[in-house]
């Protein structure tokens, strides 16, 4: 705002003494003009991507067009998988030495049409899924499209469905890919695998080292931590729009949407249905449906016609049986639809099994049990069902939902074998956003009571008052678990005091010289600091006794994940100014304590100089205040607990400054402060600061006994 | 100088017009030039035009499958546990039968047998049984036991044996399970066969081995890398020369037991061990040191891989790839170095520490495995206090137990139930119930009447409701998890208990900051004992506190099913037997669990002394039995959990020379 308007002042300035209407008229012409150029030079800077890079990056042809490659009939078939094959002696992971950012490179090869001698086709080029699914890829940090840097290679042969394969056409197909090398490093999808009559519950086509990312493995042709089992694509999931239902009890108990059943189940079913009535509703294909309808949207029971899938959010638990294969679309429905899968399959190895918790998201009965199925989910708490229900949808939305999901997370999978010490933990895979949001990771979580030997180090930060500063550091050296004493000195223009002036202590002092005076200086990470406790004191700090100082070492002892400090301080939400507000003493709560004097654990000075949100690091030193607001907000959040007050000490007050002009200057600190609250708590997103009403005494503080046997009898005054 | 400076104007306009048609012509010359693709840009894969015309993979219209039946036999060699385990044998939960030792048992086995019959899971009918448990625990000597008697080909049997190279027939892979330390990873059935640790000869049958880790962080200094040397040493190294050289043979690992050498524990952040199967006693020493295992692509399973996340505590990485692996350990972030360490130090802690919970453990996740039975999530394993002390037979969803709270971003509950003793005496607590009900956060009264006196039939009006459970006259059933608690804090009383309803309302805004601890008025402490060579307790006024009495406390109703289901029936008896013992059994279940002091707020009245011990008031029982009961429990447990704290948390203006009117819980500084 201020900008525009000074420009417009000094604007007419440019043309002085004109004629009004002359002026007008130059100014105009010389607008377009400016306006004109603006215009073109923009133009000419843009990147050209918008009308052009579909031209120039990506090559857009036809599939009919893509090369033909002629299989001899006698060329070399890979061997048959090889069952015992493991990541470390199939798998060759010196082809993954170079990638940078521990991320896996993927090459796909070119399309190629093949055709055996005869010239027949051996399979359909590509299918709709495999094409997504190559693209995604594609699309994904993982590509790369030199073939010598790559550690995985995907054959762009069809192979998602063995129904459409020739099978010895396309292992030979695979066998004369120029890198082919046994199928070493080369991955397969492969969705619905075997054929009639036995269905083999891997793909048949001989395959050699290739992993395998299958749908529909058993336990006993699954390669654990080799092969990836994946879901069967269902085509449902783009083609419908089912809006998430919230979790809670449904229409029907028990429901079972399959048509291709065999029939031994189907009785099953129709038993469970006989038995429970309304609750269990058992679906199967339509038979009189009018010519036109679509069949696979429809299911029936008895006359009664349903939509399908929106039939399943009718269910809290949603049947799904093994066909004659382990895999079933089926289950992307359901879990689509929030109904919690039942999975009745032997042996059935459940999709991405290798890093998703299926136990929080379905049940898994055995096929000999089914017929205990309904009591077996009745005993199951409701507050556990809706917790399945949702999680259902998230594994759904996250891993299902389409073939990108499917392919990235297939790779993810193989990254992180390759890539352990980077690789992704249980609770992102698992954990829906809403608890990934609301969790709190402490960063030390084990209960655990340092031991008082220790000590701490205390880190006085000082600019030039020597006098102050040398009693502090006497003060505190009194304190008996002191180990250490590091001086900051925060003053470029002064050198610290000589060597002989300052106070004799019985612990060693260092003293640290910055390279600029910022108030950040204080939480830096020293090497110096060979402690895990560290007491923050600011260089006037002198009314703090020795017993108070010891107390609070021993209460971080008992609290050594939280802010251990003296005066507490407190925010408030403004209902008035619809803002946070800063609340000094007196108050019943405390939310925060002054850093001038607090003890913490010292990983926080290296969260607090490196891994601080946003730039609340530099505004803190532009501003010269607030770091302590700071390092509470950031002790809060990644703790997710309050701050431990200790002793009646309600501030600072150091004798020698009496009020100078204590009201007008409190009422500044205390609206800056308040911007500091606000400002933080919008970098960080939330409020991270917990309100308590404790603070921690000595055991015995006040209590009717003789003062000298107790522990700390001069705990200090307000 | 009107027209000079009326030139120049349009030499600048002119000026203008020319360059702005310039620049627009240029671009519309660029065309001519034939697109290219650019040298490096990737062409990735092609976005055909017929792409909307490409056929989907399945065609949903035709019945696909016409489902033949399926193989449900089992397969070869294979077992798994839905074809190999009879579950039918199992109504009444996990009943394990152990086999008698058949030659000349040790005194490890003989403990271990008394232990588990001791135990819930325990039955002495192997007809009864669902699992037929053949122990192995001590080093195979001469030869092997003979197949046990009700054998029937293996089903429905586990084998554990706490060493490498079991007895043959057990490990011919038939149809019983076998727990075995280290197994090889060729023929290791996941979920099916158990994969114990490989513990050192001298593991202590119960209690704790400690960990050795005694800080959140390594301390500056510390070696980054330690590698497993021959001779059961560990050397320092230095990440820039990558230790090389060890070949690696899965095939050609010997069953042989590794010589065990009382070698000092590394010291290290990490701890570099090849994959031999040899060398797998060095994971769990490493794990005791709080030293990251590095693993090398290692020949065997690791222990109770089933159950445990090891990605949360060990690093497993190829090794093939060593010179990366140091770089990425250089690199590795403060913040994972320290979840890695402490999660060492909290598995070794919860599975690992004592032969006993390595076998409660295996007996735990064969539990698990139960169709239908409550298991254990994810979180409850692999999270403290862990799976033997959170258990899902409380409730599944984790937000009730009181430890997970921060993983999971919910909150304690805002409300508490009292649940008030009402001991021989037998007069109703009236001044009592109307100071706690008149607590804004009290949900419900419980009054447990456990008095021969008839119970009275009025009770005061109260705001809240007021419940009567007739008790059975024994001290542990102020801990028995009655049904009619409905929140999750509960308020233990003792009849004769003076608290005004400040000191309940400030005791409770506490314990909603600390939902896992007892949150207690009165405190007692524990010592060592030189005179006696024992420990002993005393209520008296300290410095320091280790107890706090349930007479008046807060804590979590989880601990009532803790207390009832968990606790070997020895130590319940002797609570009932000597009732000052229920208050320092209910302490050192707490702190083993939490390996946390309790909490003390402040009192109004002075503390009464040692009487307060007694729930009943100052009862008929003599004291002396008194501090032999924590002895016993001492033995009991294998260790003394107790810890003591030196702080009180008061409230914020607690006793601070300001007016009263701004103090929120005046009350509790009356005299």
């Amino acid at each position: 705002m201020c900008a525009s308007v000074k420009y417009n002042i000094r604007g007419p300035a440019l043309i002085p003494r004109m004629k009004t209407k002359h002026r007008i008229y130059y100014i105009t012409l010389f607008s377009i003009v400016l306006l004109g150029l603006i215009a073109t030079g923009m133009f000419q800077f843009w990147p050209h991507s918008i009308e052009s890079s579909n031209d120039w990056s990506v090559e857009k042809r036809s599939v009919r067009d893509v090369p033909v490659v002629r299989l001899p009939a006698e060329s070399p078939i890979p061997e048959r998988g090889d069952l015992s094959c493991r990541m470390h002696t199939c798998f060759d992971v010196y082809r993954c030495g170079f990638n940078p950012k521990n991320k896996i490179k993927v090459y796909i090869y070119s399309l190629k049409k093949y055709v055996d001698d005869l010239g027949v086709p051996v399979s359909n080029t590509i299918s709709r899924e495999y094409n997504e699914l190559l693209t995604a890829i594609s699309d994904s940090d993982y590509y790369t499209d030199d073939i010598n840097r790559a550690c995985l290679f995907v054959p762009s042969i069809d192979v998602l469905n063995q129904n459409t394969l020739r099978i010895k056409e396309t292992a030979q197909a695979l066998a004369q890919l120029s890198r082919w090398d046994r199928g070493t490093n080369h991955l397969l999808f492969n969705m619905l695998p075997g054929g009639p009559p036995d269905y083999n519950t891997a793909l048949d086509v001989p395959r050699d080292r290739a992993l395998l990312a299958g749908g529909g493995f058993s336990t006993w042709t699954y390669r654990q931590g080799y092969d990836v089992s994946i879901p069967v694509y269902s085509p449902l999931s783009a083609e419908v729009h089912l809006p998430e239902k919230g979790p809670g009890p449904r229409r029907y108990f028990l429901l079972s949407s399959q048509m291709a059943v065999h029939p031994e189940y189907r009785e099953d079913l129709d038993a469970l249905q006989a038995k429970h009535g309304g609750s269990v509703l058992v679906l199967d294909k339509c038979s009189n449906l009018s010519e036109g309808a679509l069949s696979v949207r429809k299911r029936c029971h008895k006359h009664q016609v349903f939509d399908y899938p929106q039939v399943l959010q009718e269910a809290t638990f949603c049947v799904v049986l093994r066909g004659a294969r382990l895999g079933q679309a089926v289950l992307s429905d359901v879990l689509q639809a929030g109904c919690v899968p039942v999975v009745i399959a032997d042996s059935y190895v459940l999709p991405f099994s290798e890093v998703l918790d299926w136990k929080r998201a379905s049940v898994v009965v055995p096929e000999e049990k089914m017929s205990d199925v309904f009591s077996i989910l009745q005993s199951i708490p409701q507050r556990q069902i809706e917790e399945m229900q949702r999680q259902a949808r998230w594994f759904w939305e996250a891993y299902f939902q389409s073939i990108k999901a499917i392919a990235l997370a297939t790779l993810q999978i193989i990254n992180d074998r390759i890539y352990p010490y980077a690789a992704i933990s249980y609770e992102e895979w698992n954990d829906p956003p809403a608890v990934k949001w609301g969790s709190v990771s402490n960063p030390l979580f084990l209960p655990l009571i340092p031991p008082q030997s220790q000590g701490f180090t205390a880190i006085v930060l000082t600019y030039d008052r020597v006098e102050s500063l040398f009693r502090v550091i006497t003060e505190v050296s009194k304190v008996p678990s002191l180990s250490k004493l590091l001086v900051v000195w925060n003053n470029q223009n002064k050198n610290p005091p000589e060597d002989s002036l300052w106070p004799k202590i019985r612990v060693p002092l260092k003293v640290v010289r910055t390279a600029e005076n910022k108030l950040s200086n204080r939480f830096f990470p020293y090497d110096e600091i060979e402690t895990e406790a560290v007491l923050a004191i600011d260089d006037d700090i002198i009314m703090l006794t020795s017993d108070e100082l010891q107390f609070g070492y021993e209460v971080w002892r008992e609290f050594p994940d939280r802010l251990v400090g003296y005066p507490g301080r407190l925010h408030l939400w403004d209902h008035e100014m619809n803002k946070w507000k800063y609340e000094s003493e007196w108050t019943n709560e405390v939310s925060m304590v002054l850093t001038g004097a607090a003890f913490y654990h010292k990983y926080f000075n290296y969260l607090y100089t490196y891994k601080m949100p946003g730039d609340i690091k530099n505004w803190v030193d532009a501003h010269m205040n607030c770091e302590d607001i700071a390092m509470n907000f950031l002790v809060a959040n990644v703790t997710g607990k309050a701050v431990i007050k200790v002793t009646p000490r309600k501030k600072f007050k150091c004798p020698e400054c009496t009020a100078i002009d204590g009201l007008s200057l409190d009422q500044t600190h205390m609206v800056e402060r308040s911007e500091c609250i606000n400002k933080f708590a919008s970098v960080f997103g939330t409020m991270p600061l917990k309100v308590v009403e404790h603070r921690a005494d000595p055991v015995l503080y006040k209590d009717d006994f003789p003062e000298k046997l107790k522990s700390f009898p001069n705990i200090g005054s307000l | 100088m009107q027209s000079l400076r009326r030139k120049s104007l349009w030499v600048a306009l002119s000026a203008s017009w020319l360059l702005l048609i310039l620049l627009g012509v240029f671009p519309l010359l660029r065309p001519a030039v034939p697109p290219r693709p650019q040298p490096g840009a990737s062409p990735g894969w092609p976005r055909w035009l017929d792409a909307e015309l490409l056929q989907s993979f399945s065609q949903p219209e035709e019945p696909t499958e016409d489902a033949p039946p399926c193989p449900r036999s089992p397969h070869g060699g294979h077992c798994t546990w839905g074809t190999c385990f009879d579950t039918s044998r199992c109504r009444d939960g996990l009943k394990v039968f152990v086999y008698p030792a058949a030659g000349p048992t040790s005194e490890m086995h003989h403990r271990v047998t008394a232990s588990l019959e001791g135990s819930r899971y325990g039955t002495s009918s192997p007809a009864e049984a669902c699992l037929l448990l053949f122990l192995s625990l001590d080093t195979p000597a001469g030869g092997c036991s003979p197949e046990p008697p009700h054998w029937n080909s293996g089903r429905n049997h586990l084998v554990l044996s706490l060493h490498l190279a079991p007895c043959p027939w057990a490990s011919q892979l038939g149809r019983a399970m076998v727990a075995e330390a280290s197994p090889k990873v060729d023929t290791f059935r996941p979920g099916f066969d158990v994969a114990l640790p490989l513990l050192p000869e001298a593991h202590p049958l119960r209690g704790r081995a400690p960990g050795q880790l005694w800080q959140h962080s390594p301390q500056p200094g510390l070696a980054l890398l330690a590698v497993a040397e021959k001779m059961g040493r560990w050397r320092p190294a230095d990440v820039h020369s990558p230790p090389v050289g060890w070949d690696r043979h899965c095939e050609q690992d010997s069953g042989a037991e590794p010589t065990l050498p009382g070698e000092r524990p590394p010291n290290a952040t990490f701890c570099l061990i090849p994959g031999h199967r040899t060398e797998a006693w060095r994971f769990l020493q490493a794990l005791q040191a709080g030293c990251i295992p590095v693993l090398l692509s290692p020949c065997w399973e690791l222990p109770f891989s089933e159950v445990i996340d090891w990605t949360k505590a060990a690093i497993i990485v190829d090794d093939r790839l060593p010179l990366q692996v140091l770089a990425a350990l250089q690199e590795m972030s403060p913040a994972r170095v320290l979840t890695l360490r402490q999660q060492t130090q909290f598995l070794w802690d919860a599975y690992f520490s004592s032969v006993e919970k390595v076998i409660w453990t295996t007996l735990e996740i064969i539990q698990d495995r139960f169709f239908g039975a409550p298991t254990h999530p994810s979180l409850l394993w692999n999270s403290p206090p862990g799976a033997l002390l959170a258990r899902p037979t409380f409730s599944l969803s984790p937000q009730e137990f009181p430890f997970y709270h921060l993983q999971l971003g919910s909150r304690p509950e805002g409300r508490f139930s009292t649940l008030i003793w009402v001991g021989p005496p037998g007069q109703a607590p009236l001044k009592l119930i109307q100071a706690v009900a008149g607590s804004q956060h009290c949900a419900q009264i419980l009054v447990l009447w456990s008095s021969d006196r008839p119970v009275p039939s009025r009770w005061p009006e109260t705001a809240v409701p007021l419940t009567v459970i007739e008790g059975r006259r024994k001290v542990s059933d102020r801990f028995f998890p009655y049904s009619a608690i409905g929140t999750d804090a509960i308020l233990s009383l003792d009849a004769h208990t003076n608290l005004s309803t400040s000191e309940v309302d400030f005791a409770f805004s506490v314990w909603q900051s600390f939902p896992e601890r007892m949150v207690g008025f009165l405190t007692c402490s524990h010592f060592w004992d030189e005179a006696r060579g024992g420990w002993g307790y005393t209520a008296e006024m300290a410095n320091e506190f280790s107890m706090v009495l349930s007479t008046a406390a807060f804590y979590h109703r989880y601990y009532h099913t803790l207390f009832t289901h968990s606790l070997p029936k020895a130590l319940r008896t002797l609570a009932d037997e000597a009732p000052t013992c229920v208050d320092v059994l209910m302490n050192f279940l707490v702190a083993a669990v939490t390996k946390l002091p309790p909490i003390k707020v402040p009192y109004g009245k002075q503390p009464l002394g040692a009487a307060a011990l007694a729930p009943g008031g100052p009862g008929p029982e003599p004291q002396p039995s008194a501090p032999n009961c924590i002895n016993q429990m001492a033995a009991e447990f294998g260790h003394m959990p107790l810890v003591s704290s030196r702080v009180r948390l008061d409230p914020v203006l607690f006793k601070d020379p300001v007016s009263v009117q701004r103090k929120k819980y005046r009350s509790l500084e009356k005299p």
